[in-house]
């Protein structure tokens, strides 16, 4: 059906990151150059009485120090998100007060990165220390107050009570959900916690700048989202938005870690105050204490149900740690809900009541998952608890009451990002199939049948086996709010310049996105010269984030390329002396829809546009926002073995069905689906933040905090089940995020299968899973 | 300083301090290919191989390894000339981010010249120094069989 | 960090090496994996053990002689081709990674003993001895050098001697949840057993409280009886190593899965016996 897309195509950078040819940030030097070493906090709460930097300013090779005290005082997010922004203007690039261990103290540039760390030894910071909220169940209306005058406010007309601690609420409210839990004959309740979690993307943040010939400050940087950085920058830094030009090279992974403007203001102030090239890289201590990290929550789910099986109410209830700054406080919390509650659309009544609070802990931010990988867990526990009470294979229970194509759910309306969301019907779905699928490919039924609490099976054994399932929906772009443009440019040779603001963070969206405008010209691939993140030469794209790339900048290109197609078509037509209506592309040709050996190239089309006669450039541009956010499906079937002496879990297989729409490129999308799924059950099994008393992160290195090797992967199975989704390109739905949000809830519901026990609390390390087990 | 050292099979004076990590005095002197994820030993993205072993150049001070071979990723193979255990890493889907990549080809070279038919499990442990965040290892692994396979279907060696 | 006028040295003789380091803030450098975590300032100079000539393993008159500048993958490529150290080998091939295992030497583990280390609990359970190169050479039981104090004085370590019995038979167990983590601990068994019966046991763990333990309980329990269902659920009441809670684990919990990884281990050799 398709030539291009679809298609398993290389990935067009492959072979460059393979022999290292690639250039990443920290790969960018230049003569003259600084480096910047950052001082951060070591205390959860104190305010800077002052700031000596008088012996480290007299340091050989010292040029510039920033601190508060030489850089103004202006509030922002280090949110990249679309403007103005949802979460609140309640940081400062170096301020006085100090909000979490590895806040921001201050900045040095130095001739060596030697110099600048020694120099940092060498200032003396007094402080004063305040006591610090350290649990996020302690935080609302406490009389300790984390945002004191210190005058942060919501950019966006939000619920917002800095007073209160609350950096967030929301509600959504479909039916009577009081009433009708009351009226319902069963009723269960559950509540889950979901722990911190790092992105540990491989290649830490790193910034390099510089100013090019004519002064403007060029950064090079580590993001997800360059457009966002040249904003804030502009902002923090005071620097006109002309000044700046942003660019992302190669990414050595994201995960929406590198969602957040942090490193980019100060090489940006350092640079244009000293005017030299700065460059930082974080160290990996840096990036895990520093930087942002995946929220911490604690949710609870309410479900009233009947005797068959009906749900008449769910009320979902998020209380999330936002950390000592809001950075994406509401957005992840609003996807809490609006990411789970619409996939059994059927309830009636659903409540979701959310709310983000400060603390003197570590930053959250955008992680992949984005609030469903908090909220999965509780929810679909209950799910199983429901089926379990009812005596229903759930299995059968989602293929009934989830939700359909032409379907809606009042959800999508009630609940936006920071403002009310957009109603939509479902399109395309293979939900009912990937759940068959994944029943099937996990031998699903044979064994349900032999595992179980009391099975023979594990009756009195040490080792017990289970299986559980999770069934799941995400997003694909914010409808309404994100935009993504493309411009091409055809040369001589029929090759094509296309120059996209999308941002590939690994995932192969460069690669992706010619395959989609190959598949409207009928020609290779490799005619497409991709460039993408530059805001000096590519248009504006709001970034990597959101699931959105595929879905909304895959359909910028398409409407963009559509565009030169018609452009390419009449110069042919005109060539051949016919019609437009008479001549159509034809494997990197104009042909006579009549005779196929009339024809004109590509390349000989250009040529005549631009040297022979009605000259012009074939070009065009384009810009999409989506009306809708199309959700992806997947199905997870977990099977574990706990040993029930250790409290070890582990995995023995793990199958996940996806429905992405169409997927532009199989392999790169099965990688998102393998990569989201480990990443996913080292969060469930042992990814953690383990904190001091005084608030400070104890296991900030790789070696401690623990990250999967190849190794530790339990056999996989993955199977893309297609749909059309009419509203993406060539029917492409996201993909990257979902499957990070299977393994915490298919891995508690596989635990009851063999336990008979429900777990509460993530990640399910041994030392938890055996106070579980050892509850009566 | 400059010390002599062999790199790729070149012979080449490297500017070092004699407290620097091979990683270091690597990427001070244009060896960008080698990646540094944490400086500690624990990722692996440093991977280079002395005398065909691999070691993560993170942990090395470079003045103890003068006398010894270097190898990093380029000089298995490059962008005009890949090797094709790199063309493997390109098929199989194996190259995400690529910024563990140079690390995860190296390790997989010099196992499989050592072993050009490795178990699944002789696979695993190879790797197992070698993080990679956006894989989840499947393709990666892949890539590997796929190399043994095209050794021994075409009975070749490991070069 | 290391200072950046650190001399280094490279002798290719023993003595020479010794001599080196009788110098204040001179010390050795096997790997260089444990002085660059911790890399004080304050050293001066390095001496390598590179070419020493201590890196080998021998095997001769009934023991193997293993250099100290022997990594930890020399020792699992000597066990894989020629099927002996196999204890030996088992525990170092779970330690680290791949590329720091070709690392890593026998001399700096043994010198540096971290918490986590895979070495000391094999070679104590084994019974290795040690040879110093002093103004007098000497020979001592691993288990003397830890408790004399022995490892805190500056000296070289020349190689470790391990006996090779026929019939023995003993085996190592870590606690880690995935590979590349640290070791909570690491118990090594090394039994000897004639017609089923214990006839001698060294037991010991390592990642305790104090670092070390002979497990002497457990193993004089074990002794002169047969190594059978019921022995080894007796056995775990004698092995009670003690702990430190950390972040994420608790003594408790430490405690517990140390008893229940000795008695799977003890299933594991009482499986080996035919
Ligand atoms: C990420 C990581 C994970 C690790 N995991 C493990 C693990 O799971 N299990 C494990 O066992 N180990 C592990 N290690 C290794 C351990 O922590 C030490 O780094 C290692 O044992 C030191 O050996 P080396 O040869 O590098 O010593 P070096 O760093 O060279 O030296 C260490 C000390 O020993 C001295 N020394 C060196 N050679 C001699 C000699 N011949 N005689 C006397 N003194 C000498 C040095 O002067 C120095 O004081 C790990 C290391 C890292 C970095
Ligand atoms: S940079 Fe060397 S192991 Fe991570
Ligand atoms: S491909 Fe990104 S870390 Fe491996």
């Amino acid at each position: 059906m398709f030539k291009y897309v679809n298609q398993p195509i290389e990935k067009i950078d492959g072979l460059a990151l393979v022999t290292g040819e690639e250039k990443y940030t920290d790969d960018f030097s230049f003569n003259n150059m600084l480096y910047v070493s950052v001082l951060h906090s070591g205390y959860a709460y104190a305010k800077i009485i002052d700031i000596d930097d008088s012996e480290a300013r007299t340091m050989h090779g010292v040029v510039e120090i920033l601190s508060y005290k030489n850089v103004n005082r202006i509030l922002y997010t280090t949110a990249g998100q679309g403007y103005p922004e949802p979460s609140p203007y309640d940081t400062l690039l170096f301020g006085k007060t100090m909000r979490f261990v590895g806040d921001n103290v201050c900045a040095v540039a130095a001739e060596s990165k030697e110099i600048a760390d020694e120099a940092l030894k060498k200032i003396k910071v007094t402080y004063k220390e305040l006591k610090p909220i350290l649990n996020l169940e302690k935080s609302e209306g406490s009389s300790i107050i984390i945002h004191k005058d210190d005058g942060a406010f919501p950019k966006i007309p939000v619920f917002y009570d800095a007073k209160k601690n609350i950096a967030s609420k929301v509600e959504a409210n479909v039916g009577d959900f009081d009433s009708a839990f009351k009226k319902s004959s069963r009723k269960i309740e559950l509540d889950f916690y979901c722990s911190y979690g790092s992105h540990c993307a491989i290649e830490p943040h790193a910034s390099v700048s510089y100013l090019d010939v004519r002064g403007r400050l060029v950064i090079i940087s580590t993001t997800q989202v360059p457009f966002h950085v040249r904003r804030i920058v502009s902002h923090v830094a005071e620097i006109p938005v002309s000044k700046i030009r942003v660019i992302k090279p190669r990414l050595g992974g994201g995960f929406g870690g590198k969602q957040e403007i942090l490193l980019e203001p100060i090489v940006a102030l350092m640079t244009w105050r000293t005017k030299r090239p700065a460059k930082l890289v974080y160290s990996r201590r840096e990036v895990f204490k520093s930087t942002r990290c995946r929220h911490e929550y604690q949710t609870k789910v309410s479900v009233g149900y009947e005797a068959d099986g009906k749900i008449n109410a769910l009320h979902l209830d998020a209380l999330e740690n936002a950390g000592g700054y809001g950075s994406h406080a509401l957005t992840v919390l609003a996807n809490a809900g609006s990411k789970t509650l619409p996939l059994l659309n059927k309830i009636e009544n659903l409540r979701f009541t959310g709310m983000g609070v400060y603390t003197n802990l570590p930053v959250g931010g955008a992680y992949r998952g984005y609030g469903a990988t908090e909220s999965y867990p509780a929810y679909a526990q209950a799910i199983d608890m429901v089926c379990e009470d009812c005596g229903l294979d759930i299995v059968e229970y989602y293929k009934k009451w989830c939700i359909k194509s032409g379907e809606t759910s009042a959800i999508f309306q009630a609940l936006g990002e920071g403002k009310e969301g957009v109603a939509m019907t479902i399109g395309s779905t293979s939900l009912v199939e990937c759940l068959d699928e994944g029943a099937k490919l996990s031998d699903w039924y044979e064994k349900r049948k032999l595992y179980g609490p009391n099975s023979d099976f594990n009756k009195g054994k040490r080792l017990k086996r289970g299986i559980g399932m999770v069934a799941m929906m995400q997003g694909s772009a914010i409808p309404e709010i994100d935009m993504a443009s493309a411009y091409i440019k055809m040369n001589d040779d029929g090759s094509f310049n296309l120059n996209v603001g999308a941002t590939d963070l690994g995932t192969g969206s460069d690669t992706v996105l010619a395959q989609i405008a190959s598949e409207v010209l009928d020609t290779p691939v490799e005619s497409f010269i991709v460039y993408s993140s530059d805001t000096d030469f590519t248009p504006f794209d709001t970034g990597a984030y959101a699931s959105s790339t595929t879905y909304l900048s895959g359909q910028a290109v398409r409407k963009c390329v559509e565009e030169i197609k018609k452009q390419i078509l009449k110069v042919g037509a005109e060539m051949l002396s016919l019609s437009v209506d008479e001549v159509e592309l034809n494997d990197s040709r104009v042909t006579a829809k009549e005779n196929i050996k009339e024809e004109v190239s590509f390349a000989d089309i250009c040529q005549y546009s631009l040297y022979q006669k009605n000259q012009f450039q074939i070009q065009a541009t384009a810009s999409h926002i989506s009306p809708k956010s199309p959700p992806p499906f997947a199905v997870h079937f977990i099977e574990i073995e706990v040993d029930t002496f250790t409290g070890i879990i582990k995995v023995l297989n793990y199958t996940a069905t996806v429905d992405c729409g169409t997927p532009i490129n199989p392999v790169t999308a099965e990688g998102q689906v393998e990569g989201a799924i480990v990443n996913g059950l080292s969060y469930a099994l042992f990814e953690n933040y383990y904190f001091s008393p005084h608030g400070k992160m104890l296991n900030d290195t790789f070696g401690k905090y623990g990250v999967y090797t190849a190794f530790d992967i339990p056999p996989m199975k993955v199977k893309l089940i297609k749909s059309y989704e009419e509203t993406g390109p060539y029917g492409a739905k996201s993909i990257s995020e979902i499957n990070i949000n299977g393994a915490l809830p298919g891995i508690a519901n596989a635990f009851y299968n063999a336990t008979g026990k429900r777990l509460h609390s993530g990640p399910f390390a041994p030392e938890y899973v055996l106070k579980v087990l050892s509850e009566k | 300083m400059k010390f002599p050292f062999k790199v790729n099979n070149k012979s080449k004076d490297l500017e070092l301090l004699p407290n620097e990590t091979l990683l270091h005095v690597l990427r001070n002197n244009d060896f960008t290919e080698v990646k540094c994820g944490c400086n500690e030993g624990e990722c692996g993205s440093c991977t280079v191989l002395l005398d065909g072993k691999p070691v993560n150049s993170c942990q090395v001070l470079a003045m103890s390894v003068q006398e010894k071979e270097i190898t990093t990723v380029k000089g298995i193979g490059t962008l005009y000339t890949p090797h094709f255990l790199q063309k493997s890493f390109v098929e199989a889907g194996a190259d995400q981010c690529g910024f563990c990549s140079p690390g995860m080809v190296l390790a997989s070279y010099s196992l499989l010249k050592e072993n050009p038919k490795p178990t699944r499990k002789e696979i695993l442990t190879a790797l197992d120094g070698n993080l990679c965040r956006c894989t989840g290892y499947v393709k990666i692994v892949d890539a590997v069989e796929m190399t043994a396979q095209k050794l021994q279907t075409n009975n070749l060696e490991m070069e | 960090m290391l200072h950046q006028n650190l001399e280094w040295f490279f002798p290719h003789k023993v003595e020479e090496a010794v001599k080196l380091i009788e110098q204040q803030g001179v010390i050795l450098h096997g790997g260089g994996t444990r002085i660059l975590k911790t890399s004080p300032k304050s050293i001066k100079g390095l001496v390598d053990v590179g070419r020493l000539n201590l890196n080998y393993i021998h095997h001769a008159d009934n023991h193997f002689s293993i250099g100290s500048a022997s990594t930890y993958a020399d020792i699992i490529r000597y066990s894989l081709k020629t099927n002996k150290l196999l204890i030996l080998a088992k525990a170092l091939s779970e330690a680290a990674s791949t590329p720091l295992r070709n690392r890593i030497t026998i001399g700096g583990s043994l010198k540096d003993f971290p918490i986590w280390s895979s070495l000391y609990a094999p070679l104590l359970a084994l019974n290795a001895q040690i040879e110093i190169a002093e103004k007098h050479e000497k020979i001592l039981s691993l288990e003397e050098y830890l408790d004399s104090g022995m490892i805190k004085t500056k000296h070289l370590i020349k190689r470790i001697i391990v006996d090779d019995i026929p019939n023995i038979i003993g085996g190592v167990k870590r606690f880690s949840l995935i590979r590349f983590e640290y070791p909570l601990f690491t118990i090594a068994v090394v039994l000897q057993v004639k017609q089923k019966t214990v006839s001698e046991a060294r037991i010991f763990i390592t990642g305790v409280k104090g670092r070390h333990k002979r497990c002497k309980r457990a193993e004089h329990f074990l002794i002169d009886k047969e190594l059978n269902d019921e022995t080894i659920q007796q056995a775990e009441k004698h092995f009670a190593p003690k702990f430190v809670s950390d972040y994420k684990y608790s003594a408790e919990y430490k405690e517990h899965t140390a008893k229940v990884f000795f008695t799977d281990l003890l299933h594991e050799l009482k499986g080996t016996l035919k």
